[in-house]
């Protein structure tokens, strides 16, 4: 009798346990973005030690035959100046698009001069942790002066944008993810869309982007480029090459290109965060 | 004491396999399905200790996969944090019903339940993107980065149970506590 009266006392007990653990995760989904991102901030914070010495060893394994033939400085000065003429050749790329627009425009309004950007160099430490989401974390976070947001590029092209952001590190939404959005233009023409990621590739799409509201009547042609558009207030600045155009076809309501991203977001490895206007 | 060591460990393992996941690629053939370890261990924990410590272990785990995923889109947190901890503390209540079994030695048990557990966390995880973003799409990549994560973590399953006997033959326990740490 006084053990059946335990069993259902244990039972109560673990009832209200569960009530309790319920009534927590309620209140954790009414969390906004900033609390939940500071608790994603910690998160990363707290396996970047692992991510760090995984991305580390991985390196290391990648370049051991490297290493038995060169000295460690200068594999070091290589890699500095390799750094700098990437650097370099993003800021010739963007200033040679925003040039070729900026002249166009003061010919056009008399609008003022365009800024460059301050570029953060950064590397790819691990990349598509999940299953439905495309995306990477970089080696810079928030002592770095990054922040949400920022638009993140190579010397090719773009490569997404920083999501939440760690003390030393940052989670990166890449262009292939459906909900990186991006306002975009078309090179030679007053065509405009939104660029997007695929939310899962079918086969042979894979590593594919799309660009939706194109008028139906566009017709766009293979290997026409597409750029950034820089909306007012919008994360990207004008300029920035996204891709070029795989395929078109009308749909009932708008156009819809299928796009080949200007970057190998598949193996890319070091990349730009843009922190600021100079 | 030897349980609370175990306990522990069983967190650790879960802490690591978060990180351990981000560097196993997708694979190829099942296209672009995922090593996920950590539904299987949640498995095996449902399976072996108390009502309260499968809890504990269940808002851990789905807080930690709640951090691990959550993306913030259009100004929003597309799956709301704590998700992952109702449906853990769900699937373990679930899954304490082949408890007995377990104990009496039937290890393949895990198995089943981890096959289960990962394809319906991944399909509920798809379905709710769905809900929030322009539609339900489906095709055989959606498919086999489900099914075949389940199937992933099915081949998983058998070495965590092994893990486990083996540890329990180096220590000597009779043969229920070789299973079941409980």
């Amino acid at each position: 009798m006084a053990r059946t009266g335990s069993h259902a006392h244990v039972k109560k007990l673990n009832i209200v346990l569960v009530l309790v653990v319920l009534v927590g995760a309620v209140f954790l989904s009414t969390l906004g973005v900033g609390p939940a991102r500071a608790l994603q901030s910690i998160f990363l914070g707290l396996v970047s030690p692992f991510v760090r010495t995984g991305a580390a060893v991985s390196q290391q394994i990648g370049s051991v035959g490297e290493n038995l033939k060169t000295l460690d400085e200068i594999e070091a000065e290589n890699k500095e100046l390799h750094l700098k003429n990437r650097e370099l050749l993003t800021t010739n790329q963007m200033l040679r698009d925003i040039e070729a627009e900026n002249n166009k425009l003061r010919q056009a309004l008399g609008y003022r001069e365009r800024s460059v950007f301050y570029l953060l160099p950064a590397v790819i430490l691990s990349r598509d942790a999940s299953t439905w989401w495309n995306t990477v974390k970089i080696n810079r976070g928030f002592e770095d002066g990054v922040e949400s947001d920022m638009p993140v590029v190579t010397e090719t092209g773009l490569v997404g944008k920083t999501s939440t952001v760690a003390k030393n590190e940052s989670l990166v939404v890449l262009l292939t993810d459906e909900t990186c959005r991006v306002a975009a233009k078309v090179e030679g023409s007053v065509e405009q869309g939104i660029v997007s990621g695929l939310r899962v590739p079918s086969v042979g799409e894979s590593g594919a982007i799309q660009m939706a509201f194109l008028s139906k009547g566009a017709d766009l042609q293979q290997g026409q480029k597409i750029y950034t558009a820089g909306v007012r207030g919008g994360v990207f600045p004008s300029g920035i090459l996204i891709g070029a155009v795989k395929t078109f076809r009308a749909r009932a309501l708008d156009g819809q290109a299928l796009l080949e991203p200007a970057v190998d977001l598949a193996s890319v490895e070091d990349v730009f965060v843009i922190v600021g206007v100079k | 004491m030897k349980h609370a060591f175990a306990f522990v460990v069983l967190i650790v393992a879960i802490f690591v396999s978060f990180t351990l996941q981000e560097w196993l690629p997708g694979i190829h053939s099942f296209l672009g399905a995922r090593w996920l370890f950590v539904p299987t261990l949640f498995c095996f924990g449902a399976l072996t200790f108390s009502f309260p410590a499968m809890v504990a272990l269940a808002v851990y785990t789905g807080l930690l996969t709640d951090l691990a995923y959550m993306n913030v889109a259009a100004g929003q947190v597309e799956i709301a944090l704590g998700w992952s901890i109702v449906y853990f503390v769900t699937v373990g209540i679930l899954i304490r019903g082949f408890q007995p079994a377990y104990t009496r030695g039937h290890w393949w048990i895990l198995i089943p339940v981890s096959v289960v557990v990962t394809a319906a966390f991944l399909a509920l995880q798809f379905a709710m993107i769905s809900l929030r973003r322009e539609g339900l799409v489906f095709n055989e990549v959606v498919f086999w980065r489900i099914a075949g994560a389940g199937l992933l973590a099915g081949i998983f399953a058998p070495f965590v149970s092994l893990v486990v006997w083996q540890a329990g033959q180096w220590t000597g326990g009779p043969a229920r506590q070789r299973v079941v740490l409980q």
